[in-house]
């Protein structure tokens, strides 16, 4: 990855610093009534946005902290530095 | 040219109809040979393949061109070792050469844990009929003089799984093989023409819209590879198990022979070869991060050099040449989707196949086209339903914990 | 061959000659020499032959940007002689010819083009179905350029280096030089890359004038002298450019000169802000035999003799689009060159002073014509010129031809980094259109040709850089692009592409002998766009990396298309721009490997170390892979194993129970101080991931351990599962600051109670009990009392810095008691024995806690806990047909089946994870993963293995423990 994250408490640093989390879903759904369709959309699906998509990545060889960011995935860049974010687009 | 024809091998232009039987997203592999067979077994020839760009000009143009059938499951293998038989079968069929180079794959072990997997693959390929042996060291050099088979490497050549059955295939040919094969028989392929959405009502499936208008069709099928899993949530809604990774390869300059097999290594992760114009293609790394740019990057190119010459030191004077990159559409079993009518009626989907859907695309687009035509699911295709993620039955073609994806 | 020894402008010394081999012939350079021009200077004209039909192929660029130079040097292939520098006692030799590249025995094939056109292998070779096999055999032999000996051993100082800076300057003529001094200036840490061995570019080896009167070269050498004298430049000469990435990352490759400590090395740079000063490559003219040796470009023509000082030939007709071949005639018939005539395609916009200069040296001029065809067989004789206008035509003889059809910006760097280009109609080239932030474009690259023009572009990119990096530049800025306005804008260009000609022998692309006519077949065939001619006719795919096919190909597409140039896209421009050996990129190949504590004790003689994960481990202590003496020693006596490689965390905070109940399946609010728990953590399938022992140390505080593979992953996996929670916890890793002894076997109390400064007798210390004391009166230990061999067993948790002192001490109180090591090998086999199971050895993707027998370890009682894999455990725990771990005894205990062979009977229903032959069992047992069906107790199982050519061993599934089920060995 040639592309630069900034991380919250390190700020920028090259990509390979970091490790991919996944979408942005919100927190674990309770265990209650849960569903078998619920949980596979909560643990498996993606919406895999061509455009600017907010997602976790952690700072593995950095502070360990796990944060989101914006990042487009068309061009591979992160979109904006803070958590107040834009929507997401597709 | 007396020899050769020079029109056109397949209708580059035909005219976008309003209404077809079935209309196929994507002009790659899948699609095409998914058509070709739709026409050839089913007498479905009012079908429509839709490509956004150029056919092939995705997975299908940017893979190592490696066949092989060494699976590890037994659900997997059957498709593979038909897709397999069938190259020579469809360069004659197509009366196109689609250059099976049958050299075997020799799929390197680096240590005790690896030979263990290796043996499983071997023994699951011979049980099913499939030819694979396992090598020692010696035998593995007498292959590949190349190759270092000494304690030097970091990770020293414990042996090797042979999988004779297995080499490469011209994958350009084969998309345009298709595309003549398919297009002869009346099918319609619109390249330059986007979907821009899926119209289902009360859970049918009514056609698609393009770029160039709206499409009638009771039967979508979505094989748009690395796009597949963005566009059916874009379009229906419907998330899949899918992350589209970009997964990177390169070529050296061309050099007279001098691997005579496919070699893969998982330890290292690379597999190369030597191509039929002599330049050692090799890849393997995916950027473990969602995106479409199919971007290559800095690192793995120098990754690769380092991992290629431990085992192959006399690469260290050889020149990479051309580097791109492609989407894999990976799952969290590294094997595909395969389903239709859920949960939309007339909706199909062929997607998921990560990096390993150059080597099925013929067998699973003739079982896919008898999907599409009946409507009944092919036997072979009952292991590929969405339904195993919710049901927590993963395929197990990937042995451990896969590590692309955070959750595990 | 005399050189031209008086010329300012050279770059060799004419009196140090250097000495080296072609083809087995000794031939003589001169210091400054690349091999190239040397093998020029020595008479060699046919450097090589082309790939498909052998044609001969001499000096075309000098540059190395298409394959007709391309030698094998010193056993490496594919070397670039115009780029690689001439050093004595090279052995230097031809590559794809049968003979020599002189006479090739493989000439011939030229004659039988007309059978392999575009694609002709898609469409011939296959029938019949038999000769494919031996055909393909044939085009393997026949196709690839260089050989590689299976042997070689490339040898070299290969490094690396990795730099930030705030500017990087790619390219080193007049544009870049002035962007580094601009930026530089304003105080800017710069570097600048320049690809030849000096700064200069366009100006270095040119004697005309500038404005201000200074010839070009002098004022590139006056640059040069004030990019050197500025401190905050870093100049890196002789660097190629591998690749723009995003976020300004530029790779290139350096080749080192005297006083290097290097011969090639990889070079990385981040720059807060780039300026790309590429300039131009030349475009090839497409006519008849465009590339026999004796025609060359401009470029080629005009530094052979400036820079090499070597005349190109006696007779030479010009057929160019751009001033510089007017400017290169002029100078080449100063030097003696007869000049027969020179042919612009370009009927007006010519340079005024040049068409004088020419007119003075009684040089025929003629505007508007172009080259049709290009005459004889190994070298160039004669050349055919038509009008465009269809007035005339002519035939000159000649001994080179220097044709050229304009120029081309070498805007990859820019669209490698993600931006756009256009074409652009007033100059006939694609100019960087849109551009990424931070990213500047100058000079020719732009279009510009005035040089004063160049200059000031350079100067207006480096201050913008400059502004991007935090300088206040506005001002100089403003009056740059003013001044910018004032000069000459970018020149017309010919757009021509191809003179009027059928294109039979007309090359597109050299290297993969792509002639026009092949692109016409193409987009008869249906390949009607260039990224799909590119992929039919290979036409740019070659090793010279597309350069010089990058402009004309989408340009005679549309062309005979009929379409607008406007409508014209090039084909994707990626790294690598040139080709880059292994041997640089693998660099220094760092090995990342760790090595325990007491690495060194381990290494004994005889033992057989293996890489496991990250770490280099003992597997074996002698070649008995049965490790009998091993196990033996631990049965029976005592062995102490280095455990250090096991991950080691300290959880703590007010959360961290919290943490702990979210991630691991058991019930974690009963531990008890003084006691170990085992547990296991699951993902969200259910699938194990890692198995390890809790300690609770005190309220709120931690102690955990994880298995070696797993353990750069820990802190990551707690903190990913509890990211939304907002919980207040701390962890640490550490898993290199303790190292690890496992003191096994019926003795191991005897030993210990020689170090311990505690009690450890068996109700003071009883199994799964946890103990912290102090070893050899000093050291501080964590100590817990597990069973994982299935005998009496310590671990003992220690400092790493005092790691090689307990273990010394440790085996020292043994040594009468005949203590020895045991490896990794001999734990894997006694912990079968005990049906103790490895995460990943006797579980995959498809197996929960469940399927494993370790369901007794999942609390259900905790669901506020959400724990990770609960739902899923609970969704999955009445599914019928899973893979359930089972122990099995073979039949015939004289028969172990291989680890990895599989359990079949119609189909395959399982396969074994584990399989050994017990010496104190005195059976083979093992571990399978099977189809639930089969895991019932007393079931047979039919295993297959590898190679048994369908000869079924047989077993029965039986309980585990196999070894001491009832477990008094390690609770005695």
């Amino acid at each position: 990855m040639s592309f630069l994250i900034t991380c919250p408490t390190c700020g920028p640093r090259k990509g390979y610093e970091f490790r991919y989390g996944g979408e942005d879903k919100g927190p674990r759904p309770d265990e209650a009534g849960l569903t078998p369709e619920e949980w596979v959309e909560y643990v498996h699906m993606n919406r895999c946005v061509a455009g600017v998509s907010k997602e976790w990545w952690f700072h593995r060889d950095g502070c360990s902290a796990w944060f989101t960011i914006w990042r487009d995935t068309r061009t591979n860049l992160q979109v904006q530095v803070s958590n107040d974010g834009p929507e997401e687009q597709s | 040219m007396f020899l050769l024809p020079s029109t056109p091998l397949w209708d580059t232009s035909p005219p976008l109809k309003s209404s077809y039987d079935a209309v196929l997203i994507g002009g790659g592999l899948h699609s095409l040979a998914t058509a070709y067979y739709l026409a050839r077994d089913h007498g479905m020839t009012n079908v429509a393949i839709l490509e956004r760009r150029f056919i092939g000009y995705g997975g299908a143009g940017r893979n190592t061109a490696i066949v092989r059938a060494n699976q590890r499951t037994q659900e997997n293998v059957p498709l593979y070792q038909e897709a397999l038989d069938l190259w020579p079968v469809l360069t004659r069929e197509l009366d196109y050469n689609l250059m099976f180079y049958n050299c075997g794959n020799l799929n390197l072990c680096h240590s005790e844990a690896a030979v263990t997997a290796a043996r499983m693959n071997i023994a699951s390929a011979q049980f099913q009929g499939v030819g694979s042996e396992f090598l020692a060291p010696a035998d593995v050099k007498r292959m590949v003089p190349a190759l270092d088979v000494s304690d030097r490497p970091r990770h020293p050549i414990h042996g090797a799984m042979f999988h004779p059955p297995g080499g490469i295939v011209r994958h350009d040919a084969v998309v345009w093989g298709l595309a003549k094969g398919a297009s002869e028989q009346g099918i319609h392929i619109h390249q330059q023409t986007e979907v821009t959405g899926i119209r289902a009502v009360d859970g049918k499936i009514q056609g698609v819209e393009t770029s160039r208008g709206t499409i009638n069709s009771p039967r979508v099928l979505l094989s748009a590879g690395g796009y597949s899993a963005g566009l059916s949530h874009r379009f229906l809604g419907v998330r899949l198990p899918i992350s589209p990774l970009t997964i990177q390869a390169m070529v050296t300059q061309p050099l007279k022979p001098l691997l005579n097999h496919v070699v893969s290594s998982g330890a290292y992760h690379v597999y190369c070869n030597q191509t039929l114009k002599g330049e050692i293609a090799t890849g393997a790394h995916m950027d473990p991060w969602p995106n479409y740019t199919t971007q290559t990057t800095a690192h793995y190119l120098k990754h690769q050099a380092e991992a290629l010459t431990d085992i192959l030191p006399c690469l260290r004077g050889v020149r990479f040449m051309r580097h791109w990159a492609g989407l894999a559409d990976m799952t969290p079993d590294m094997a595909p989707i395969i389903d239709g009518n859920d949960p939309v009626e007339g909706y199909y989907l062929n997607c998921g196949w990560g990096y390993f859907g150059f080597k099925s695309c013929t067998s699973t687009g003739k079982y896919v086209a008898q999907y599409l035509a009946t409507g009944e699911r092919p036997e072979i295709l009952e292991p590929f339903r969405l339904s195993r993620y919710k049901q927590h039955r993963l395929m197990g073609e990937t042995a451990g914990a896969i590590s692309y994806t955070p959750w595990n | 061959m005399t050189r031209l020894s008086e010329l300012p402008t050279l770059r060799i010394d004419p009196y140090e000659e250097l000495r080296f081999e072609y083809d087995g012939r000794p031939l003589t350079g001169v210091a400054g020499d690349s091999v190239a021009t040397a093998m020029f200077a020595s008479g060699v004209r046919v450097f090589s032959r082309s790939l498909k039909y052998h044609r001969p192929r001499g000096l075309y660029s000098l540059d190395g940007e298409c394959a007709n130079a391309m030698m094998a040097v010193d056993g490496v292939p594919n070397a670039a002689a115009e780029t690689t520098p001439l050093a004595a006692g090279m052995r230097v030799g031809p590559q794809n010819v049968r003979g020599s590249a002189d006479h090739d025995r493989l000439g011939f094939l030229d004659m039988f083009d007309w059978a392999m056109p575009a694609g002709f292998y898609y469409r011939l070779m296959h029938k019949p179905a038999a000769m494919w096999p031996i055909a393909a055999e044939q085009i393997r032999k026949m196709a690839g350029l260089g050989e590689m000996e299976p042997d070689h051993r490339t040898v070299g100082r290969y490094t690396e280096t990795y730099l930030n800076a705030e500017v990087c300057v790619v390219g080193g003529g007049p544009a870049g030089m002035r962007a580094a001094l601009a930026a530089a200036q304003y105080g800017a840490r710069v570097v600048l890359l320049e690809r030849r061995p000096w700064l200069g570019g366009s100006f270095e080896h040119r004697l005309r004038s500038l404005d201000d009167g200074t010839p070009a070269y002098q004022r590139a050498r006056d640059l040069a002298a004030a990019v050197k004298a500025a401190d905050n430049i870093r100049v890196f000469a002789r660097t190629a450019l591998i690749g723009t990435y995003n976020d300004n990352l530029i790779t290139a490759v350096q080749r080192g000169a005297n006083g290097d400590d290097f011969d090639e090395r990889y070079v990385e740079i981040r720059a807060a802000s780039i300026v790309v000063a590429t300039g131009c490559i030349e475009r090839p003219l497409l006519f008849e035999n465009n590339e026999r040796p004796g025609v060359m470009q401009i470029g080629c023509a005009h530094r052979l003799a400036h820079t090499y000082g070597l005349l190109p030939g006696r007779t030479a007709v010009f057929s160019v689009g751009s001033d510089g071949g007017l400017e290169c005639a002029a100078d080449l018939a100063d030097h003696g060159v007869a000049i027969t005539c020179v042919a612009d395609c370009r009927p007006e916009g010519h340079d005024p002073e040049l068409v004088e200069a020419l007119r003075q040296r009684n040089v025929p001029f003629l505007a508007g014509w172009v080259a049709t065809a290009a005459h004889g067989r190994k070298k160039v004789r004669g050349v055919s010129l038509t009008a465009l206008d269809g007035t005339g035509t002519r035939d000159d003889s000649c001994d080179v031809l220097v044709a050229s059809a304009g120029r081309t910006p070498l805007a990859g760097p820019v669209t490698m980094a993600q931006g756009k280009l256009a074409y652009d109609s007033h100059t006939g080239c694609f100019l960087p259109a849109s551009l990424p932030a931070r990213l500047h474009v100058a000079g020719r690259l732009t279009g510009l040709e005035d040089p004063a023009a160049i200059e000031t572009s350079g100067h207006g990119a480096g201050l913008a850089a400059a502004a991007d990096c935090g300088r206040a530049v506005e001002t100089e800025l403003r009056e740059c692009d003013e001044r910018l306005g004032q000069l000459p804008g970018p020149a017309a260009g010919s757009g021509l592409v191809r003179s009027p000609t059928h294109g039979r022998k007309a090359f597109v692309c050299f290297d993969e002998d792509a002639t026009v006519k092949n692109v016409r077949q193409a987009i008869d065939q249906g390949f009607d766009v260039p990224e799909l001619i590119k992929r039919f006719a290979s036409v740019g795919t070659g090793p010279g990396q597309g350069g010089l096919p990058g402009h004309n190909l989408p340009m005679l597409v549309a062309e005979l298309r009929g379409m607008p140039p406007e409508s014209a896209s090039p084909t994707t421009m990626r790294a690598p721009m040139v080709p880059v050996s292994m041997a640089t990129l693998a660099g220094s190949s760092h090995d990342m490997c760790k090595r325990t504590p007491v690495h060194d004790s381990q290494k004994l003689p005889g033992a057989i170390m293996r890489r496991i994960g990250a770490w280099r481990r003992v597997r074996y202590f002698s070649d008995d892979l049965l490790c009998r003496a091993e196990v033996r020693n631990v049965r029976t006596n005592v062995g102490m194993l280095d455990g250090s490689s096991l991950g080691k965390f300290r959880l703590w905070g007010p959360d961290a129970l919290n943490a702990l109940q979210r991630i691991y399946v058991s019930d974690m609010a009963k531990l008890r101080p003084g006691r170990v728990k085992y547990s296991a953590m699951c993902n969200d399938d259910g699938c194990v991931v890692d198995d390890g022992i809790v300690i609770k140390r005190a309220d709120n505080e931690y102690y955990l351990t994880t298995s070696s593979g797993r353990a750069g992953q820990t802190v990551e996996w707690f903190r990913y599962h509890t990211r939304y929670d907002g919980w207040d916890f701390k962890m640490v890793n550490l898993t290199d600051a303790l190292g690890v002894i496992n003191l096994s076997g019926p003795n191991a109390r005897t030993v210990l109670e020689r170090v311990a400064d505690a009690r450890v007798s068996n109700d003071a210390f009883p199994f799964s009990g946890y103990r912290e004391f102090t070893l050899l009166g000093r050291v501080p230990a964590r100590v817990m009392r597990l069973g994982f061999v299935g005998e009496l067993s310590y671990e003992l948790h220690v400092p790493s810095s005092y790691m090689r002192a307990v273990w010394d001490g440790v085996a020292a109180a043994g040594t009468d008691l005949g203590i020895a090591n045991f490896g990794v090998e001999a734990q894997n086999i006694m912990r079968m024995e005990k049906g103790h199971l490895i995460v990943g050895s006797e579980s995959e993707q498809r197996t929960t806690l469940n399927d494993l027998g370790l369901g007794f370890l999942w609390s259900r009682n905790k669901p506020e806990a959400r724990t990770v894999g609960s739902v899923a455990l609970a969704q999955t725990l009445e599914q019928p047909d899973r893979l359930k771990l089972v122990g099995f005894r073979m039949d015939d205990p004289e028969h172990t089946p291989r680890d990895g062979s599989i359990v079949v009977d119609e189909r395959i229903r399982g396969w074994v994870c584990v399989a050994r032959n017990s010496d104190a069992l005195s059976q083979a047992v093992g571990m399978a993963l099977v189809d639930e069906p089969l895991s019932g107790e007393g079931t047979t199982l039919q295993i297959y293995e590898d190679g048994c050519g369908g000869n079924l061993a047989t077993a029965r599934v039986v309980p585990m423990p196999f070894y001491d089920p009832g477990g008094a060995r390690i609770r005695m």
